[in-house]
């Protein structure tokens, strides 16, 4: 009885605090009657022909927040998950993951194997479109580089690590993979300031279209495609960066704990 | 006129749909061992998912006042039933498998077990 009192009041007062806030009982309406400030501010110069010195030029209003309104933010998150991993790479220092030629026997049955096969081609589809239409659609190169990550994750447990190792996919190449996408980023970041100081003009570090005192900026279509200047280029590499740095986790995470404890303690022994 | 009849069979592939999935769910909750279970839950993803997939893809290329939009819904519609026909018996498979090799699962109660008896024919 006394729970359903404390029950009653608990449901009664949520529901008075939502009817107080909905009515507008402290001087705000909730949700508001029209967009806040720079809100609209963001909407109208993601993609705006005619004002060109302001805008991003992508239809997708959180891709040019992303990459270029707050680029630099964006850059150091893809820091700190660089460091992340790196981190975690250095917890596993000196432990080989031991190599095997025959890995046929290895895994799950024939029937998971096949469907696994058709599905990891699949995931690599999408995760691309993902990441390469980020500036057109929902999405961008970190969405699409978790995506991608996930068929070699499937690919390590339904046939084994060390069938995805002797793919090719092993650490160092994995790693060169990574350090190659946060360069493409980097260079991307500097582009318009390397244009501008070839053609003599005023650039920004992280600028993408033209600005009213650095009239230098990326093109916004190849072709027919829009690309958005910098910002096909930030997805792309993030991508890899992303992809890359997943996958070299999943291959650690993979490393039997018996031969991880036996290396350990070899190398207590040394000492 | 194929419109309509679009609408209709898409319609009812989805009522066999919720069909389906409320025998489905009746199962998992009354089967009284894993791999009776299992059955349930296949039959709510082939059944409960897959059928009303392909009815949803064709209530939706019936539906014509939905203009050139209508073959986006259908065609995701009809690539996720196409997936979820691909990946659901290869998942269930790979967790029965598992659940006989590691005898997590106990057969009980039991009217016939093939694969227990191949596996006693060949230790003896």
């Amino acid at each position: 009885m006394r729970r359903l009192l404390g029950l009653l009041v608990i449901v009664l007062f949520i529901t008075l605090f939502a009817l107080v806030i909905a009515s507008g009982g402290f001087g705000y309406e909730v949700p508001p009657s029209r967009v806040r400030e720079l809100a609209r501010q963001f909407l109208v110069y993601a993609y705006n022909p005619f004002n060109t010195t302001f805008t991003v030029k992508s239809p997708e209003a959180v891709t040019s927040i992303v990459w270029d309104f707050r680029g630099l933010d964006t850059l150091f998150e893809t820091l700190v998950f660089y460091l992340a991993i790196i981190g975690a790479l250095s917890l596993y220092r000196g432990i080989e993951s031991g190599k095997r030629a025959e890995v046929i026997s290895l895994g799950l049955s024939p029937i998971v194997k096949t469907v696994t096969k058709l599905t990891a081609g699949i995931i690599i589809t999408v995760a691309a479109s993902i990441a390469l239409h980020g500036h057109l659609t929902p999405g961008g190169g970190f969405q699409g580089g978790a995506t991608a990550a996930v068929a070699p994750l499937l690919i390590l447990i339904v046939f084994s690590k060390y069938f995805l190792e002797n793919l090719g996919l092993r650490k160092n190449v994995l790693l060169a993979l990574r350090s190659i996408g946060l360069l493409g980023i980097g260079v991307t970041a500097f582009s318009a300031l390397i244009i501008g100081l070839a053609a003599g003009s005023p650039a920004y570090v992280f600028q993408n279209q033209p600005k009213p005192d650095a009239p230098v900026g990326l093109p916004v279509h190849i072709g027919d495609s829009l690309i958005s200047g910098t910002l096909w280029f930030f997805n792309f590499f993030e991508m890899f960066a992303v992809a890359a740095g997943f996958t070299v986790i999943f291959l650690l995470l993979g490393i039997p704990e018996g031969e991880v404890l036996k290396q350990l303690r070899e190398e207590v022994g040394e000492h | 006129m194929l419109e309509v009849i679009a609408v209709y069979l898409g319609q009812a592939l989805i009522a066999i749909g919720v069909l389906c999935d409320l025998v489905a769910s009746i199962g998992l909750l009354r089967f009284p061992n894993f791999y009776l279970r299992l059955h349930a839950a296949t039959v709510g993803t082939i059944g409960g998912a897959f059928v009303p997939l392909i009815g949803a893809a064709l209530l939706a290329a019936g539906s014509t006042y939905l203009g050139a939009y209508r073959w986006f819904i259908a065609g995701g519609a009809l690539v996720t039933a196409i997936m979820v026909l691909m990946l659901a018996p290869a998942g269930s498979h790979a967790l029965a498998r598992a659940a006989h090799r590691s005898r997590a699962a106990v057969v009980e109660p039991k009217v016939v077990n093939y694969l227990e008896e191949d596996e006693v024919g060949k230790s003896g």
